[in-house]
């Protein structure tokens, strides 16, 4: 976390163009700028910076915007909800359409089953979210009418209002996320398929369900689990592109705004939330390891 | 390993051509030519991708008499497909056709340089680290997995935020994120290679550590390098359209697929066609790169195939001659196993037209090499012959009740409660992720209908009647925390644990170490005695039915050449394949003389002949071989020897000298086998 927080801080001092040129507009005196950086704390030394950025970081204050002199952390925490919700129920979508393909194609392996669901996987894990993002908006927003076409999250209060509002950014930023579950859930119930324990709960007389979800599903989750940990850091990055697509007010839109415009405080406050919820998700999931597989248990 | 996991494994194809030649045979590079010209998909998808580089690169002004660039009539926007413009024009006028195959020149060129800058930074990294270890690679990958955690395009973006946006900086930025992918794949890969012998036996050549990575490690590394940049690729070629769609890689001028969406998305409210070809460029080329990946991967080897789940049923033959026994616990007749030919769409029969009959308390032994079919018999009584594998008999009666035609669902309730299985390697027999005791009340509660508690009384019944100490304890440890000893006796448990009248033990010792397999047999014997449970015994060791058996069925190569009773089998062998696999036991005599061996293997069904399945291994074979032969009657058994009755065959001469691998000796006393030191638990 901390590391990352570190390379990001000083790779944003390499930038050779100067943020308050860009802050205050090409027609600036010197004195302007000056006052302006004095302002900023940039005419400080590099160092001080550094330790006064991560001395307040690390309390959760990730400074105020250049721009607007907002609070960073409220503004993108705020904007955070909006682009969890979205990660969430792409997930979500993801993980139940991915795992429950990918077992009907390795119950099925070989049969016209499989083949279907692989190649439409193939085909899934290849398609660009931002594309699906965009013809999905282009039919059913703008042209069919269905869904609003820019947000409206925050003003419809209820849930429904709510679920409308994200229903279709998620499945956009599912498609292809769903694609890689599968794929992974079917190769690796195939291997566990062939596991010896299969035949003795088969040979048990169990109901074939309970075998499948019991005995094999369990086992063949584990790197269905570490690949969705790989998926949820490219859904946190794809999420950026549906907010740009469906006009969200997210992170990802403040991110790319902030790289735009050299709002430097929120490009780091950005890149920080995002790296500390990929972190806690990943231990989220290594605690979920402890619970499949009892041999990695203490 | 068993015959069933011999013929789902190995014989199943790939998709065309025979198995054979994937053998450890021929040279590698050859192996890899040949099957990956066999994957047409993805001969298609690099002929797709070469078409796309020479069209894009070389012809691109030729296909089109359109600038990219500049409206041919600024009055055409938004024009649909026409015979002027293929595919018709944006908003400005531009023909998208033209663009589109322009566009191809910055895809591969965006792909390029990611992949340049992350094979250039990630394998000399990942050799390094990989090569010295130690505190170096500690710095490093603790570096690396920081930068792998954040999001690949967030950590794009965020260089993207110290470099300026642009193209090449922009593929710049994803060929460092995507180089801390490479440096991963090459480390761990290079950790696997160095422990390999060839690098010690390049080390003890006096080989230089820098000549052991280029020309040792590297080559090796090469498969999964190349296969994970083919992927890096087509991810390549989506990060650059995604860039430019956000404004953050390619400039206006440069015709990129993403900037062609990103203009799209502007006027996405007067015309959505113009946002269609690019999206389907991008889709059509990362496809082409993720699936020429994959056809790589397959031919540098292949995943292990699977088939249907809860399929297995016996269907019906006819029959052939005397029907079922009835008095029998047992009875089956023209038993055979079908699995289709690797590479063909013909059948093999596995297992040929087997019969046999189990005693009610009987212990009948299936003995055979691997290959002989004889697990896959057993696994017939259960309905569980694994698919492709289809298994016909014209019946299989069981204490009475038929079982051919009975569907999967049907002889549920046979399985486990009627019947018990014991497989091979009880490590590999027991489900990692649940207790053991959970897996021994699991047909309890399911068959029986036992309460929680009910349930897990009666397993620590059955648990110390296997003989597993501290059972009150032991029942919520997990498998791994078991010895292999331990473990056969939790499958023992759990087989028992419905009082079956039939107990399959495939071969239920053959995993163990040689000190406790007398212990489980002894166990196994015991138990069958004091339940009266008949017990069809499968093991290829001679050894182990001495111990248990009362009647014997030798199988070779899918048929059953010689039956009768123990110490008639034993002592006047009517089959030459019976005699070698007598001689073929250590015995106490003649402890100088070398132990004799039956030559050659059990050869692949389709190479089975239409004569006598044995000839071509047998001493005594002649051109009356060659004729099909059925088992006929000879001395006091039955054999598929035509020559059974002119010739003498050596068995066991005498009573005391059998001793099998299992340390039990034949013929003795059952209360003069050993108990030998009692087994140690393990707790992990």
């Amino acid at each position: 976390m901390l590391g990352v927080g570190t390379i990001v801080f000083f790779m944003s001092q390499l930038n050779p163009v100067d943020p308050t040129a860009a802050l205050l507009g090409d027609d600036v005196n010197l004195e302007t700028i000056a006052a302006k950086r004095a302002e900023l704390g940039l005419d400080r030394p590099v160092l001080e910076q550094y330790f006064d950025w991560l001395s307040s970081a690390v309390r959760g204050d990730l400074g105020e915007s250049w721009f607007t002199g907002e609070s960073v952390t409220t503004e993108l925490i705020r904007r955070a909800n909006v682009t969890f919700s979205i990660v969430f129920g792409s997930l979500l979508i993801a993980l139940t359409l991915g795992v429950s393909l990918g077992v009907m194609a390795a119950i099925k392996a070989g049969r016209w089953q499989d083949r279907l669901i692989t190649v439409t996987s193939s085909l899934g894990i290849a398609v660009p979210n931002f594309w699906v993002a965009l013809i999905l908006a282009a039919v059913f927003a703008v042209k069919l009418g269905w869904f609003p076409a820019i947000w409206t999250g925050e003003r419809t209060e209820t849930l429904g209002g709510w679920l409308y509002s994200i229903v279709l950014p998620c499945i956009a930023l599912g498609t292809a996320s769903s694609a890689a579950i599968a794929r992974q859930t079917r190769s690796s119930m195939i291997g566990v398929l062939q596991q010896d324990y299969i035949r003795t709960a088969l040979a048990k007389g169990l109901p074939v369900r309970r075998v499948l979800f019991r005995h094999a599903l369990r086992n063949a989750a584990i790197p269905v689990v570490t690949l969705v940990g790989f998926q949820l850091s490219a859904l946190i990055g794809g999420a950026i592109f549906v907010e740009f697509i469906f006009n969200v007010p997210g992170l990802g839109t403040a991110g790319v705004d902030s790289v735009l415009r050299k709002n430097v405080p929120v490009t780091l406050g950005f890149v920080m939330i995002t790296t500390f919820v990929v972190v806690v998700a990943n231990i989220l999931l290594d605690m979920s390891y402890a619970w499949l597989n009892p041999k990695v248990r203490k | 390993m068993s015959e069933i996991e011999l013929l789902v494994a190995e014989p199943i194809p790939p998709a065309d051509g025979s198995g054979l030649e994937d053998g450890d045979a021929g040279d590698g590079k050859n192996r890899f030519w040949i099957r990956f010209k066999r994957n047409k998909v993805a001969l298609a998808a690099a002929g797709f991708l070469m078409v796309l580089a020479v069209c894009s690169v070389l012809l691109a002004p030729f296909i089109t008499g359109h600038d990219p660039n500049q409206a041919t009539n600024f009055s055409d926007f938004f024009k649909p497909p026409s015979g002027d413009y293929w595919l018709g024009t944006d908003a400005v006028g531009r023909d998208i056709l033209t663009r589109i195959v322009y566009g191809g020149r910055y895809a591969l060129l965006a792909g390029l340089i990611a992949c340049t800058v992350a094979l250039g930074i990630g394998i000399p990294l990942g050799l390094l680290i990989g090569y010295f270890r130690g505190w170096v690679d500690r710095i490093i990958m603790r570096f690396v997995e920081t930068l792998v955690a954040i999001p690949a395009v967030v950590l794009a973006i965020a260089i993207i935020a110290v470099v300026g946006p642009g193209l090449v900086k922009a593929m710049f930025a994803i060929g460092i994120v995507y180089s801390m992918v490479i440096t991963r794949l090459t480390r761990a890969e290079v950790f696997a290679a160095r422990e390999e012998l060839y690098v010690d036996g390049a080390r003890a050549s006096g080989a230089s550590n820098r000549r052991i990575m280029f020309r040792h490690i590297l080559p090796n590394i090469a498969p999964a390098l190349i296969v994970q940049t083919t992927l890096l690729f087509a991810q390549s070629v989506l990060a650059e359209a995604a860039l430019s769609f956000l404004g953050l890689g390619a400039n206006q001028d440069q015709v990129s697929w993403g900037l062609m969406l990103n203009n799209a998305k502007t006027n996405i409210n007067r015309a959505i066609w113009p946002a269609i070809p690019p999206g389907l460029a991008i889709f059509v080329t990362v496809v082409a790169f993720n699936v020429l990946g994959d056809g790589l991967r397959d031919a540098f080897g292949r995943e292990a195939r699977g088939g249907r789940v809860g399929v297995g049923d016996v269907v019906r033959a006819p029959a052939s001659g005397a029907g079922p026994s009835r008095d029998s616990i047992v009875s089956v007749r023209d038993l055979s196993v079908h699995f289709p030919r690797p590479g063909t769409s013909e059948d093999v029969a596995v297992v040929q037209g087997v019969n046999f009959d189990i005693a009610h308390g009987e212990v009948l032994a299936l003995v055979g090499e691997s290959g002989s079919g004889k697990s896959i018999s057993a696994l017939s009584l259960l309905g569980l012959v694994p698919d492709p594998g289809q298994a016909s008999a014209s019946s299989i009666m069981f204490d009475g009740e038929e079982l051919v035609g009975k569907d999967f669902d049907e002889l549920r309730s046979i399985r486990g409660k009627e019947i018990g299985l014991i497989s091979q390697e009880p490590s590999a027999a027991l489900n990692p992720a649940y207790t053991v005791g959970r897996q021994i009340s699991e047909p309890l509660r399911h068959h029986l209908g036992l309460s929680k508690s009910a349930a897990r009384q009666r397993t620590i019944e059955l648990m110390t009647r296997v003989g597993i100490p501290n059972p009150e304890v032991r029942i919520d440890a997990y498998p791994h925390q078991f010895s292999g000893g331990m473990a056969q006796r939790v499958v023992i448990a759990m087989a028992l644990a419905c009082r079956p009248k039939l107990l399959i033990a495939d071969e239920p010792t053959t995993a163990l170490d040689v000190t406790v397999q007398g212990q489980v047999l002894d166990l196994l014997g015991e138990l069958s005695e004091e339940l009266g449970v008949s017990v069809l015994l499968i093991t290829h060791d001679l050894g182990v039915v001495a111990d248990l058996a009362d009647r014997v069925a030798v199988m070779y190569a899918g048929q059953i050449v010689e039956t009768g009773r123990l110490a008639e089998v034993f002592h006047e062998p009517n089959h030459p394949y019976t005699e070698g696999m007598i001689r073929a036991i250590p015995r106490n005599e003649n402890r100088s003389s070398e132990l004799a061996t039956i030559p050659g293997v059990v050869p692949p069904p389709w190479q089975w002949p239409t004569g006598c399945h044995f000839a071509p291994r047998c001493d005594y074979a002649d051109e009356r071989c060659d004729q099909p032969i059925e088992l006929q009657p000879a001395g006091h058994s039955l054999t598929r020897c035509v020559r059974a009755e002119e010739l003498d065959l050596d068995g066991v001469a005498n009573e005391s000298v059998v001793l099998g691998i299992g340390g039990a000796a034949a013929f003795q006393n059952p209360g003069e086998t050993s108990k030998a030191t009692e087994e140690v638990p393990r707790y992990d």
